[in-house]
């Protein structure tokens, strides 16, 4: 036990730095995720059949192909051929335009969930097609996939250790870690720390969703 | 519109045969080429882990994949070559067994030995002080030294010129204490394996290299627009990792190494892979486990 | 555009023998795919029913377990088993691994990385099934109960069938998942596509083309699409066959990972 807290001690610095650039690469990516997905989300209930198209196109590539390999693409294939891309830009680029696929489904399911007769009931009523989205669809649709969304920021939380592994080396939580765990040789009880800094963040987002559910159920 | 969606599953499962079948026919040309060498073996003590090893006709080496010239894989015939492999063969023809090879990366090769996933790690290892804690160390077999790799046009001239810079060495080298003591104002990229470091130099992610000279010259021989600067940072003999204790199975890697070095083998291997590139001549090292202890104290 | 398309740097695809060399590292991708697949379904299952068991004990037991299972980072399993898994178990694996599977199977270490794989989908998949499961009017099993069946016969017989085909677009997508994180292996040194991708691409020390790191890791990328895509549609089809079989209705579940699949089927979850 003495060791675990010595560990914790002695490497404070490095330990609250990973986790502050884990921070930081959840941060960047979560905006870019919700203004990508938004903007798929929308091209995905256009109606036109090829902006429709291009959406399902988007989500289906991006969904199908492992983060790993697009940051190696965004990383080093990039740099490659010519484009002087950063770690920090290729590493939030990709974990974010990775977890927009999955926010524009949440968006369109989330859409979807309002019935049809609400819609023709709205416009039945005088209202336009977007006072309709604007005061029927999307404020119903923004309770359905809150907690959706909850789940997919805690993958992606989990997925930003990836990006520390790949190419990219950002010293964050988990791969500050590792260097601890080869310089100590305690594995256990660095990897211990990395754990609870993981699932303190899934836990922090976990609770920040279920706060903002309970802010906006319907009370019945 | 049926035939179409199985046309699909059809493709992919005849695709996955046909690799199959590929790694069939490697796999069992590759058993045929090492099992060769199983007609003259020694006799060893029983309880020895050479008898061990004999008893279950093979040894596990743990080696570099891709750090040329030391140990990687050549993509051409997936199999794994280098200065390292060379004296992982000896080692393994004196004990008339078949040996295996395992990817050992920088900070995963001591676990390696001591949860014996692998009988004896010949991996680019320098000895040092900290290590020898975890596990034991042949004699060395090799002397490198630390050097540090730039692009030809980058303007770092040596050691002093790193501040601010990005250089990247492997996670859980030495690289990363002697370049934090040596540049502190340098940047650190630390990756998994120096393959990661050459691509990252390659594609200007990072400044500069540290680590051995060896590995550098390596780096070098595929890509010419990269140089050595600077001074001897350090020296690093390298050393084969042996479980922790194992006397026998250490004195008898000691041997075959020995040998290796005065029989002429080791000056062919050092022509082979790093002296028909540099056009040096070196002869084996002289150091002996102490000294090489000695120095990272 | 014009550097993706250069025939110059697709010209790898047919020297030497990189192309075969990169295709049959995602054959050991697929084999650990589907070898996790398996025990993550099987091991999954029991945990979903343990988690739903009238036991308490067994039931906050299993709760804990899953929850910290599929909230921990897989990379962060994977590096931690694959440095601390004990010596005996990796023997075990090693000896106990048919002879059939390739000899980068056959690894200690990729026993850690099976392990890893299903421990954390294993717990994702229990969360599917178990929402699943609940998602099934609760006068279901009541009237099977009162047509005097036991718990086994209820759950075999009843809640199962119809619960677990309610999860299959989820169940799939979290396969899909699943098949693309076994890159991640690559990250403790087990010989697959992305090793071999890196070796293709990064040394070049025996001459020959060189093969540019974009266009590899494309070609790579276009492997993972097309088995996913397939798989899908595998999903699509069997979603479509059974509604027709059935004559239900089964909501459609499209674009899930992990818990999100859940939290679709069952909003109100509540753990």
């Amino acid at each position: 036990m003495s060791k675990l807290l010595d560990l914790l001690t002695q490497n404070a610095d490095e330990l609250a730095g990973g986790l502050w650039v884990t921070c930081r690469l959840v941060a960047g990516a979560f905006a870019i995720a919700l203004v990508v997905g938004t903007f798929v989300a929308a091209l995905r209930i256009a109606p036109s059949k090829w902006l429709r198209r291009l959406g399902g196109i988007y989500v289906e590539t991006l969904r199908n192909l492992p983060l790993l390999v697009l940051l190696f693409i965004s990383f080093a294939g990039l740099r490659r051929a010519g484009v002087p891309i950063g770690p920090w830009t290729a590493g939030i680029a990709s974990l974010g335009l990775y977890t927009a696929a999955y926010v524009a489904e949440v968006l369109r399911s989330g859409v979807f969930s309002v019935s049809k007769g609400q819609v023709e009931a709205s416009l039945s009523l005088g209202f336009s097609y977007a006072q309709t989205l604007r005061r029927i669809v999307l404020p119903q649709a923004f309770r359905t996939v809150l907690s959706p969304l909850g789940s997919v920021t805690i993958a992606m939380i989990k997925n930003s250790a990836i990006v520390g592994v790949s190419l990219l080396a950002l010293p964050d939580l988990l791969k500050e870690v590792r260097i601890i765990a080869a310089r100590t040789f305690e594995t256990t009880e660095a990897f211990f720390w990395a754990a609870v800094g993981y699932l303190l963040l899934t836990g922090a987002a976990t609770v920040v969703f279920r706060l903002l559910e309970r802010k906006f159920a319907i009370r019945r | 519109m049926k035939t179409m969606r199985w046309r699909w599953l059809t493709v992919l499962v005849a695709a996955l045969a046909l690799g199959a079948c590929g790694e069939e026919k490697k796999s069992a040309t590759a058993t045929a080429t090492t099992a060769a060498p199983a007609a003259a073996a020694r006799q060893f003590a029983a309880g020895t882990t050479m008898a061990k090893l004999q008893k279950e006709k093979k040894i596990t080496i743990g080696v570099k994949f891709d750090v040329p010239p030391f140990g990687f894989k050549n993509p051409n015939t997936g199999d794994v070559e280098g200065f390292d492999i060379d004296i992982a063969k000896a080692i393994a023809d004196e004990l008339g067994v078949t040996p295996k090879y395992i990817e050992a990366l920088s900070d995963n090769r001591i676990q390696f030995l001591k949860d014996g996933t692998a009988d004896l790690i010949l991996s680019t290892m320098t000895i040092n002080a900290e290590r020898d804690q975890e596990i034991d160390f042949s004699e060395p077999y090799f002397i490198a030294k630390g050097r540090i790799l730039v692009k030809n046009d980058s303007g770092i001239k040596g050691v002093a010129d790193l501040a601010g810079k990005k250089v990247c060495t492997a996670l859980g080298s030495t690289y990363e204490e002697t370049l934090k003591k040596q540049a502190p104002k340098a940047k650190l990229t630390l990756v998994d394996s120096y393959s990661e470091c050459l691509e990252s130099i390659q594609n200007g992610s990072v400044d500069a290299v540290s680590t051995d000279d060896v590995i550098l010259t390596g780096m070098i021989i595929q890509d010419d627009t990269l140089k050595l600067v600077g001074d001897v940072l350090t020296t690093e003999p390298y050393g084969a990792g042996i479980k922790q204790g194992d006397k026998e199975f250490k004195a008898f890697v000691d041997e075959v190494i020995a040998k290796f070095k005065s029989d002429g083998r080791w000056a062919a291997s050092y022509k082979k892979w790093i002296g028909q590139y540099t056009k040096e001549d070196q002869k084996p090292p002289t150091m002996t486990l102490k000294e090489a202890l000695a120095l990272s104290k | 555009m014009g550097y993706l398309f250069d025939p110059d740097n697709w010209e790898w695809l047919v020297t030497g023998n990189r192309a075969r060399f990169l295709f049959e590292g995602f054959l050991v991708n697929v084999q650990i795919a589907l070898i996790a697949m398996v025990f993550a379904l099987v091991v999954g299952l029991g945990l979903s029913l343990a988690r739903l068991s009238r036991n308490r004990v067994v039931r906050t037991v299993t709760g804990v377990w899953i929850d910290v299972w599929r909230n921990l980072p897989l990379i962060f399993v994977i590096l931690y088993l694959a440095l601390a898994l004990p010596e005996t178990w990796r023997d075990a694996y090693e000896n106990a691994a048919p002879e059939f599977l390739p000899d980068a199977l056959r690894t200690g270490r990729v026993f850690a990385a099976l392990l890893a794989l299903v421990l954390y989908n294993s717990a994702v998949l229990a969360e599917i099934m178990r929402a699943g499961i609940l998602s099934l009017d609760r006068g279901q099993g009541e009237a099977a109960t009162a047509l005097g069946m036991s718990y086994w016969q209820r759950m075999r017989l009843v809640i199962l069938p119809q619960g677990l085909r309610r999860m299959v677009p989820a169940t799939v997508s979290q396969l899909i998942t699943l098949n693309k994180d076994t890159t991640l292996v690559s990250i403790i040194a087990i010989e697959e596509v992305m090793r071999h991708g890196r070796v293709v691409t990064g040394v070049n020390f025996f001459g020959g083309v060189q093969a540019p790191v974009l266009q590899v890791f494309i070609f790579i990328g276009l492997m993972f699409l097309a088995t996913n895509l397939a798989l899908s549609r595998l999903s699509r089809r069997l979603e479509v066959r059974e509604r027709r079989r059935s004559g239900t209705t089964v909501k459609p579940i499209s674009g899930a990972e992990d818990q999100l699949a859940v939290a679709q089927v069952d909003p109100g979850r509540s753990s």
